[in-house]
């Protein structure tokens, strides 16, 4: 055993570690893969692949997005993760003596760090890997060789392409500094010539790293020179004896002081806590967002939207909305935000709530927001399903056409297109038989007119008056007057509601608010009470 | 044993035969089918310029897995295609076309569908007389959204061969939305283009320099947008505007689109001052969609009541009036004829475009709205300016949207935007107009593989024009000068 250990150690450090990595991604934080998995679209095709390549960065960011696919099962895409960090780490040791071995760890533990802010791409991890990797194989090659890998590494790779100089320059000696000249006129002949429709900062240093254009992340560049600075102390160290306790025990508390940084710098709780919030909603796990709604309050609307879609799937919005931190009048349903998150749960809650229009408009827009300009696989099934619902059937194919040639989506798709394809009469049963596509369209207005946000009641009311079976636009109703403190509206039409809704008995909420409105408010202990003060204090 | 050979030699040639005749490439044994072939795009009948980009097409339908194509001039010249589906080699298609000006060309489409070679029935081309003298066309690329832009870019398209160049992307100018490029008369020697967003502002480029202006001054309410040269190239009218969207809940239109509030100015971009004229900037009406006419004497343009939109927008009925400049003073009239009456004949009346030569006005009808690309009932008609009778195109209109119409540098030439494949995406059109204003089929802008090209691209062609060279435009220029946001205020004329 202590044989092998002495034999092994490093190899099994490096498997602990993607064991590590696998639990954390798809145990700890599944909807963190999910979320990058959602806003991208991987075709299986060779003009996919022809046109991502057509840039330079696009073959790191094809490989890139060729794996966050498999994110749409978190097991696997951990699976996958866990595989990049011990390629990383074992191309980083490489450049290291095995008395510094620990030290490899350090640009992983970074890594993480870097992971934990959302607009990274994996394309990043790509690059990063292809590059210190080549290390191994360059050797002692001449000036052509290196001339030519620029060029090659910069179209396939992108701006990481400075790691690959940067590393070559500590392998071969300052004789080799005239390669990060060669880089910067390469990055500014591309820039003038090729790249024209890129920002000069993106085509020096991202390009496809960061879905957020033209900024450019303190690590994202941290990380390549501490590989550089770690090659560096490997040369210079490679001959130079350490007292092995001491080291193992520094670089030890290194990893695990820049681990405790990483967590808690990396991974801001709040933005994670909606993310699984969205997560959850995607399946449809109304339960777990009520009750984790209990535990944690990220007090931003988004949460608000997403804990009252899910207590209005589980019937519950009237009984305790109000048991909820409720952010104001947009808690149910908030307005266009030009970002490419924030409209999920509204966009989910449109769709429940029959608003068909609404939901494909939040989702279309959604999509157009993600700013390196990537279709989502999630937004397109959804725009999907509401021209199918709305009888919009020959743009329905065209977006079905873009989602067969996905590997996750293939199979939804070919079923929607049967669907479509089929004569007339059995495509409108199949469509009407469907459990939720076609109680939909059983919930939708039949009536044509302009939707507006500030008079969202109404279109809530109207829309139950519609159809009485839609107890969600009644809830959503009565919802939208208690947030608004419509005290007028909300006693004209609570017994309305209670004669329709089909409650048992009055919901505890709506008695709450309606006593607290009679007593104008002085009513202790009354959650609606709450929230009205806090919303007067505003 | 050779009996054996022998036959076992005949019976291996005659299985061979067998197979290659069935798997031939090349139609034998043909069925006359009698209807013509089920092609996409729909050319059937339509007319050509010469020179323009191979007609290919694909043949829909299930089983078909081989295309043969003979195409015959009627004045001679004969080009074959043989593959999965029509794709003519560019200098062929061009000589024959050249060779039949004014003439006809004749297409036999044979398919080879589970193993059976079928004959449809012959179909016409036919090639103009007019020629299409201008190198291709510009247009916006826009995902048929809502509010937001997305991937949006500028593009320009040779329309003799396939080629697409970018102008500007949104890539180059992450969040800026780029909208309303206009040349003058088709002479992209003098352009203007907007941007939208953070360091945005009024492009003015002559003879490839860029000028950046701020169009917003106290007077103006918005920075220009809709904008037209006059044909002098000393001026430009722009329409100062707010563009909003409202949704509809039912299933049936999905946007309406409106401005709340519309003037119109004029630049003169030899001293960047805005001329005023109170006719093009009342606060009762919405002035809106200048075009100056072919002498540079008239503008053109809509205007309608300011209603309260969107609770409104069903009252939103656009005329097309029209207003005297004089170019020397750099001075507008105080008579305004209206051309054609919107609220009179319940109407909306949007997009006036005088043909350069003076002769026709080309226009939208719709039945409501000053933003008529989201209403499917939009249709172009055409004023005769000699007589002043008007008519709806009828040969290029469809169910849905025909809108974004512009005349080519000849006028015998107009493309349009039109969402009558699925009603949710634009593509281009074409379609000739002769002395008698006859006007011809439209087709549908050619590609090299136009089932899949169209079938892949989810973008809406959008406000499209004619060019008469390639567009030399530098994006690296743009980009410095929108990031560095020190754009030329403009002075208000005294």
């Amino acid at each position: 055993m202590r044989e092998l250990l002495v034999r092994y150690w490093k190899w099994g450090l490096s498997i602990l570690m993607g064991i590590g990595v696998l639990l954390f991604w798809g145990l700890g934080f599944p909807h963190a893969l999910s979320y990058q998995e959602q806003y991208q679209l991987f075709l299986w095709t060779t003009d996919y692949f022809w046109e991502r390549i057509g840039i330079a960065g696009g073959f790191a960011d094809w490989a890139g997005e060729f794996i966050t696919q498999f994110y749409y099962y978190p097991w696997i895409g951990a699976t996958l993760l866990a595989l990049l960090y011990i390629l990383l780490q074992r191309a980083v040791a490489s450049l290291l003596p095995s008395s510094l071995y620990l030290l490899s760890f350090v640009p992983i533990v970074l890594l993480w760090w870097h992971m934990g802010n959302v607009s990274v791409l994996l394309s990043y991890v790509i690059a990063l890997i292809m590059v210190v990797g080549m290390m191994r194989i360059m050797g002692k090659n001449g000036m052509i060789i290196d001339i030519l890998a620029v060029l090659i590494i910069y179209w396939l790779l992108g701006p990481m392409v400075w790691l690959y100089a940067g590393l070559r320059v500590v392998q071969q000696g300052w004789k080799r500094l005239w390669l990060l000249a060669w880089v910067a006129i390469v990055l500014l002949l591309f820039a003038v010539w090729v790249l024209v429709q890129w920002p000069m900062t993106m085509v020096m240093l991202s390009m496809t790293y960061y879905r957020v254009p033209m900024e450019v992340p303190v690590l994202q560049w941290l990380i390549p020179i501490v590989i550089i600075c770690l090659a560096g102390i490997g040369r210079y160290c490679s001959n130079k004896k350490f007292g092995k306790n001491v080291w193992f025990g520094m670089q030890t508390i290194l990893l695990i002081v820049l681990g405790w940084f990483a967590y808690h710098k990396g991974f801001d709780r709040d933005v994670y806590e909606l993310i699984w919030q969205d997560y959850q909603i995607r399946h449809e796990q109304w339960d777990k967002i009520v009750k984790r709604a209990d535990q944690y309050v990220v007090r931003t609307t988004f949460w608000s939207n997403s804990v009252n879609l899910a207590l209005s799937q589980k019937r519950l919005l009237a009984d305790r909305m109000f048991d909820f931190y409720q952010s104001g009048d947009d808690a149910l349903i908030m307005p266009r935000m030009r970002d490419l998150t924030s409209n999920l749960p509204s966009a989910e809650a449109y769709y429940r709530l029959g608003l068909v229009n609404s939901a494909q408009r939040y989702m279309f827009d959604i999509q157009e927001s993600i700013l390196n300009g990537k279709k989502s696989g999630r937004c397109t099934k959804r725009i999907v399903e509401c021209m199918l619902i709305n009888g919009h059937y020959k743009p329905a194919l065209k977006y079905i056409d873009l989602l067969k040639k996905s590997l996750f989506y293939r199979g939804w798709a070919e079923e929607a297109e049967r669907v479509v394809t089929a004569d007339s009469k059995t495509r409108e049963q199949r469509i009407n038989d469907h459990p939720q596509l076609g109680r939909i369209r059983q919930m939708r207005f039949k009536d044509d007119f302009l939707y507006s946000h500030a008079e969202k009641d109404k279109i809530f009311g109207l829309l139950f008056m519609n159809n009485h079976d839609n107890k969600m636009a009644l809830d959503y109703f009565i919802g939208e007057l208690l947030l608004r403190g419509d005290v007028q509206g909300v006693m004209q039409y609570m017994s309305w509601a209670q004669q329709y809704g089909g409650y048992r008995s009055m919901p505890i909420g709506y008695q709450d608010a309606v006593q607290c409105i009679q007593k104008h408010g002085n009513l202790p202990g009354s959650m609606y009470g709450s929230y009205v003060k806090r919303m007067t204090q505003k | 044993m050779k009996r054996g050979i022998r036959r076992y030699g005949i019976g291996i040639l005659v299985v061979y035969t067998w197979l290659l005749m069935a798997c031939s490439s090349q139609p034998t044994d043909t069925t006359k089918v009698n209807q013509q072939p089920p092609i996409y795009p729909d050319y059937i009948n339509v007319t050509i310029p010469v020179d323009i980009a191979p007609l290919n097409f694909n043949v829909i339908g299930k089983g078909i897995d081989r295309v043969d194509v003979q195409v015959k001039g009627s004045k001679g010249g004969e080009i074959h295609t043989n593959g999965e589906y029509a794709d003519f080699d560019i200098d062929e298609w061009h000589q024959l076309t050249e060779q039949n000006k004014g003439g006809e060309l004749s297409i036999t489409v044979c398919v080879r569908k589970e193993e059976q070679w079928l004959q449809y029935q012959d179909f016409k081309i036919y090639v103009s007389p007019y020629p299409l003298t201008d190198w291709g066309v510009t247009y916006r690329r826009i995902a048929p959204g809502y509010e937001v832009g997305g991937d949006i870019g500028m593009y320009q398209r040779d329309i003799h061969t396939f080629n697409e160049y970018a102008m500007l992307r949104e890539s180059a100018l992450p969040g800026r939305c780029m909208n309303c490029h206009t040349a003058n008369r088709t002479d992209p020697q003098q352009l203007t283009l907007q941007i939208r967003g953070e360091g945005g502002g009024t492009l003015v480029q002559i003879d490839g320099k860029q000028h950046w202006i701020d169009t917003k001054t106290d007077t103006t309410k918005a920075a220009g947008s809709y904008a037209y040269w006059h044909p002098s190239g000393n001026y430009c009218a722009y329409a100062t505007n707010a563009v909003h969207q409202s949704f509809f809940v039912g299933k049936g239109q999905r946007i309406e689109g409106y401005h709340d509030f519309s003037n119109i100015v004029l630049l003169d971009v030899r001293n960047n001052e805005l001329i005023l004229a109170p006719e093009l900037m009342t606060e009762s009406d919405l002035e809106i969609f200048p075009a100056f006419s072919h002498d540079g004497k008239y503008l053109y343009y809509s205007t309608s009541k300011a209603c309260q939109v969107p609770a409104e927008y069903l009252k939103v009925k656009c005329s097309i009036c029209r207003i005297g400049f004089d170019r020397e003073r750099g001075l507008f009239s105080h008579e305004v004829d209206t051309l054609l009456n919107g609220p009179q004949d319940d109407r909306s009346y949007t997009l006036a475009r005088p043909s350069y030569d003076g002769r026709w006005l080309m226009y939208n009808v719709s039945s409501r709205s000053n933003f008529p690309v989201f209403q499917p009932d939009a249709d172009l008609w055409l004023m005769d300016l000699k007589t002043g009778k008007t008519r709806p195109l009828t040969e290029v209109n469809s169910k849905d949207v025909e809108s974004y119409h512009n005349w080519s540098s000849d006028s015998h030439w107009f493309v349009f935007a039109s969402k009558r494949e699925n009603g949710m995406f634009a593509q281009l059109f074409f379609a000739s107009i002769d002395d008698q204003g006859r006007v011809s089929k439209p087709f549908l802008l050619p590609q090299r593989n136009p089932h899949k090209f169209y079938r892949e691209m989810f973008d809406s062609y959008n406000v499209a024009d004619f060019t008469k060279t390639k567009v030399d435009f530098d994006a690296r220029e743009t980009q410095r000068q929108v990031f560095s946001n020190q754009h030329t205020p403009v002075k208000i004329k005294e």
